[in-house]
Formats: structure tokens, C-alpha cells, sequence
């Protein structure tokens, strides 16, 4: 794609923005925003990965990796900012997803382990754990206050808060994962996914291009159910108080 | 099975640092196996102290002590299975009316007790019931009465009721009364009460504790409180339901 070209793709821009001003939506000031940010970002990670590539160097990779987590766990922990040491225990989780699920990748020789591999397979994992994790916190503040009475009952029965809050985590998990798998049973035939589509556009046969979504799709639904069972287990203390009382939303 | 209970300054602030106080500095002791009335207008926090003693809302100040220990060393498992809690709003876990019943049972490996299970539903006039029937499909009054056997098939030393006859007519309510009042007379389990029927607290009770302008007012004998209560808010709070006061007067 020659630069020309890709100037005339901000015309696109300026179709959204002559809609929102001639339907008065107000939504000027975000398109802008989201124009500038989504260029800067993915022209800056553009150079950033060429920089990596061309290195060759396992420490750039394992860099890269760390602030794609980094930035995943502060994005899902925002749903719970209430609870208390949340972005760590996301942080763990999404980290061990990304080492489990593209360790074992490399390890059986699904992808060979070089940056331009490792980095865009742990950036679709990350990914999709972060949905996941953000789904499963939203899930729990909402599961938690609509099952109150029966958490307190199995409480004041003598349970300990992982069995009072058994059925509201297995409810909580499988919400969050239900996303992924929906999207699997509809992929090729409703949406052409965008690593597949790039792929296509950038010349490779639609076979291998297929290849390797399926290999992602794959590695998606073990990232999903990783992460999820890994944030629930290492996350449920956090709806109760030391005394094991579940927590009010002031609290 | 006989608990001691202490209470020493105990109090809840709403909306805490600056927020009013829902009822402080209360003190009292139970020191052999009686049934305590909460007696109180609305709002004066008898829900909330019950929540407290059971270990579900956490006092603002206070200190609470079991059988000479502090509620700090309890494990707070341990102390819900001896301060058993029972809402006013009876829920029922998801399941049938046996997996209800055989909650604590499940939750504690222990051996489900099902003659008595049995004989308590009887006693109580659930005997017809179906116990496959899935629990949340049952009525308000047999839900209240089901929560009850539920906990008390944990055989707590203190069992905190919140107004738990509530839903119930008049003749599953004397039976109720009648089963907690056996219970306690059979096995020496400690009541606390919260209830609005005056009549069921003077006629069950042997202590009332009358909580009114953020204060454990009165803690004295039910007899003594129905007959001659000492605070103005107490005879206010009698000469407002007058259903009781001719009962009481009947009595006198």
C-alpha cells in the first residue's frame, strides 16, 4: 500500500464526521480521539515490532509480551476497581494463560518460536483473556448482589466463602466464557476473522490463511477457560470481608 | 449444648465516620439457655443486631465473646454453626426441599439426620409435603418453616430468628412456637427473637430486650416488661398495639 493511498484512507474519517456533525450526534470530539490513537498506536507498535523482528532477541520479545499483559490487566481490572488487589491476580492469570497456552504451542511445534510468531499469538491470547476477565468481574459484581440471600444462607449454615459462593463463581465463569465458544460456532460463516482476512490481503493462500485461524480459534478456547477458572479461584476472597461476610458495595 | 454470650459496647453507625448511629454502647450477657423477645419500633436496628451476633454485618465497635472467647478467635465458620442466623426473608438454595434439609449436612460431612429432620417438618406441619418437590416452588409459609428446620438441623447453642413466623397463619405459627420452645426446653438452645407480635413475645419469651432511641432501653423479664415496663418509650410502645395490652390486662 503506497502512502497516497493510505492518506486517502482518512477520507473515511471524514465521512463519519460529516455524518455526526449533519446528525448532530455529538460524537466529533470521540471519532478525532479514536482517528489520532488508533493511528499513533498501531503506527508506533508498527515500527516497535519491525524493530523486534529485525533484533531477533528473545529479551525484546519477552518485553513486549510483559506490556501486552501489562496493559490487558489494568484494562480488566478497571470493571473491578473496588476489589482490592484485583490488577495482580489478572496480571498472574493472563501471564500464565500466555506462557501455558503459547508454551505449549511451541513445545509440540505449532509455531516456530520466533517474534513474529510468538508476539501477534500472545497478543490474540492476551486478547481474549482480557475479554474474559473483564466479563467474569462484571459477571461476579452482578452475581454476587442478585444471589446475596443465597451466598448469606449457605454462610450462616456454617459454609466457608468458597462454599457459600461455589454456585455464583461456577455461574460467573461460564458467562464469561460463553462469548468465545458462541464465536467459534459462528466464525466463516457470519464474521471473517481479521488475522485470517490480513492474511488473504497480504497473499497468502486461503488454506494456510485458514490454518492458522483455526489454530488461533483453538488456542482461544483454552486461553478463555486458563484464564477464567485461574481469576475465579485466585479472585472469589475478594467479594468478602477478612471475617468472611460478603462485601456491600460501599465496603 | 449451653452458650454464653457477651456483648460489650456494641454499636453500628450508618454511613460511618460521620453518619448517625443506629444503636450503640450495647451491653448484655446470656449466661444460661433462655428466649430473648427483640422487641422495637422499626428501624431501631433489631434486624441489624441479629446480623451482627450471627456474623453477617460487621458492628462498627464492640466486642462480642463466646463462651469466654473473643470473636476474633472463632473462626467465623465456627461461630456461624454455634450463633445460628435465620433471615426474615426465607431463601431457599437451589434444589429440592432434601437438598435444603441436608445442607448443613453436605456442607459439614456430617451424617444427615433424617428421623429428626422428619419429625421436625412434622411437628411443624410440613409433614405433607413433598420432599423431591423443588424448593423454591413452595409458599411463602412452608419456605419460612423449611429455612428454619434447615438451620436448626445444625444444632446451633444460640439460634437468632428474624420475625421467621411471619409468613406463617395462626395455626403453623403456634406450631412453630411450640417446636422452638421444645427445642429449647429439651436441648437447652438459647432464642433470640425478633419479632412484631407482642402476643407471641410475651407468651414465649422469658427475657425481652427493648431497643428504642439507638439503646438496649430494657433488658429485663418478659413478665416484668409486659407488666410494668420503666421507660416512657416502652409504655408508649405497649399502649400502641392494644390487642396485647387487654391480653396483658386479662392476665393481670
Amino acid at each position: 500500500m503506497s502512502d497516497i493511498s493510505m492518506w486517502f484512507a482518512f477520507a473515511f474519517v471524514l465521512i463519519a464526521l460529516f455524518l455526526s456533525t449533519w446528525q448532530k450526534l455529538g460524537m466529533g470530539k470521540e471519532i478525532v480521539i479514536g482517528t489520532v490513537r488508533c493511528t499513533v498506536q498501531l503506527l508506533a507498535i508498527g515500527y516497535v515490532l519491525q524493530f523486534i523482528f529485525h533484533s531477533d532477541s528473545y529479551l525484546f520479545v519477552a518485553l513486549f509480551v510483559i506490556m501486552m499483559v501489562t496493559v490487558a490487566s489494568w484494562n480488566a481490572s478497571r470493571r473491578g476497581a473496588q476489589l482490592k488487589g484485583i490488577f495482580w491476580r489478572i496480571l498472574l492469570s493472563f501471564g500464565l494463560t500466555a506462557v501455558a497456552t503459547i508454551g505449549s504451542m511451541v513445545a509440540v511445534g505449532l509455531v516456530t518460536p520466533t517474534p513474529q510468531y510468538l508476539i501477534p499469538m500472545s497478543g490474540m491470547v492476551i486478547g481474549t483473556s482480557m475479554i474474559v476477565c473483564g466479563l467474569y468481574i462484571s459477571q461476579m459484581n452482578r452475581e454476587t448482589e442478585t444471589a446475596r440471600g443465597e451466598i448469606e444462607a449457605l454462610l450462616a449454615l456454617g459454609a466457608s466463602s468458597r462454599q457459600a459462593i461455589q454456585g455464583t463463581l461456577r455461574r460467573a465463569v461460564k458467562a464469561s466464557m460463553i462469548p468465545t465458544f458462541d464465536t467459534m460456532k459462528t466464525i466463516g460463516l457470519v464474521q471473517l476473522p481479521g488475522m485470517m482476512t490480513g492474511m488473504i490481503i497480504a497473499g497468502a493462500s486461503p488454506i494456510d490463511a485458514v490454518r492458522y485461524q483455526i489454530l488461533t480459534m483453538l488456542t482461544f478456547s483454552s486461553a478463555a477457560a486458563i484464564s477464567a477458572v485461574m481469576i475465579s479461584l485466585l479472585s472469589y476472597r475478594l467479594w468478602f470481608t477478612n471475617d468472611s461476610m460478603l462485601r456491600q458495595d460501599a465496603e | 449444648m449451653t452458650s454464653t454470650l457477651l456483648l460489650e459496647g456494641l454499636g453500628k453507625q450508618i454511613q460511618p465516620p460521620d453518619g448517625p448511629w443506629l444503636f450503640r454502647d450495647l451491653q448484655a450477657t446470656i449466661t444460661e439457655p433462655t428466649i430473648i423477645s427483640i422487641l422495637g419500633k422499626s428501624g431501631q436496628g433489631k434486624s441489624t443486631l441479629l446480623r451482627i451476633l450471627g456474623r453477617l454485618t460487621l458492628p462498627s465497635c464492640g466486642i462480642m465473646v463466646l463462651d469466654n472467647k473473643d470473636c476474633s478467635q472463632w473462626t467465623p465458620e465456627a461461630w456461624r454453626m454455634t450463633v445460628s442466623y435465620v433471615a426474615q426473608q426465607p431463601m431457599m438454595l437451589p434444589g429440592s426441599v432434601t437438598e435444603n434439609l441436608q445442607a448443613a449436612s453436605n456442607l459439614h460431612q456430617r451424617i444427615f439426620d433424617v428421623k429428626q429432620a422428619r419429625q421436625w417438618m412434622e411437628q411443624i406441619g410440613l409433614d405433607h409435603l413433598d420432599w423431591e418437590k423443588p424448593a423454591q416452588q413452595l409458599s411463602g409459609g412452608e419456605k419460612q418453616r423449611l429455612a428454619l428446620i434447615r438451620t436448626l438441623l445444625l444444632r446451633p447453642a444460640i439460634l437468632l430468628l428474624d420475625e421467621v413466623t411471619s409468613s406463617l397463619d395462626a395455626v403453623s405459627k403456634q406450631a412453630t412456637e411450640g417446636l422452638l420452645r421444645d427445642l429449647h426446653g429439651r436441648m437447652g438452645t438459647t432464642i433470640l427473637w425478633v419479632t412484631h407480635d407482642q402476643e407471641e413475645a410475651r407468651t414465649t419469651s422469658q427475657r425481652v430486650w427493648f431497643m428504642a432511641n439507638g439503646q438496649l432501653l430494657e433488658d429485663t423479664d418478659s413478665q416484668t416488661f409486659f407488666d410494668s415496663p420503666e421507660s416512657d418509650e416502652a409504655k408508649m410502645f405497649l399502649s400502641t398495639h392494644p390487642v396485647v395490652a387487654e391480653a396483658a390486662e386479662r392476665v393481670r
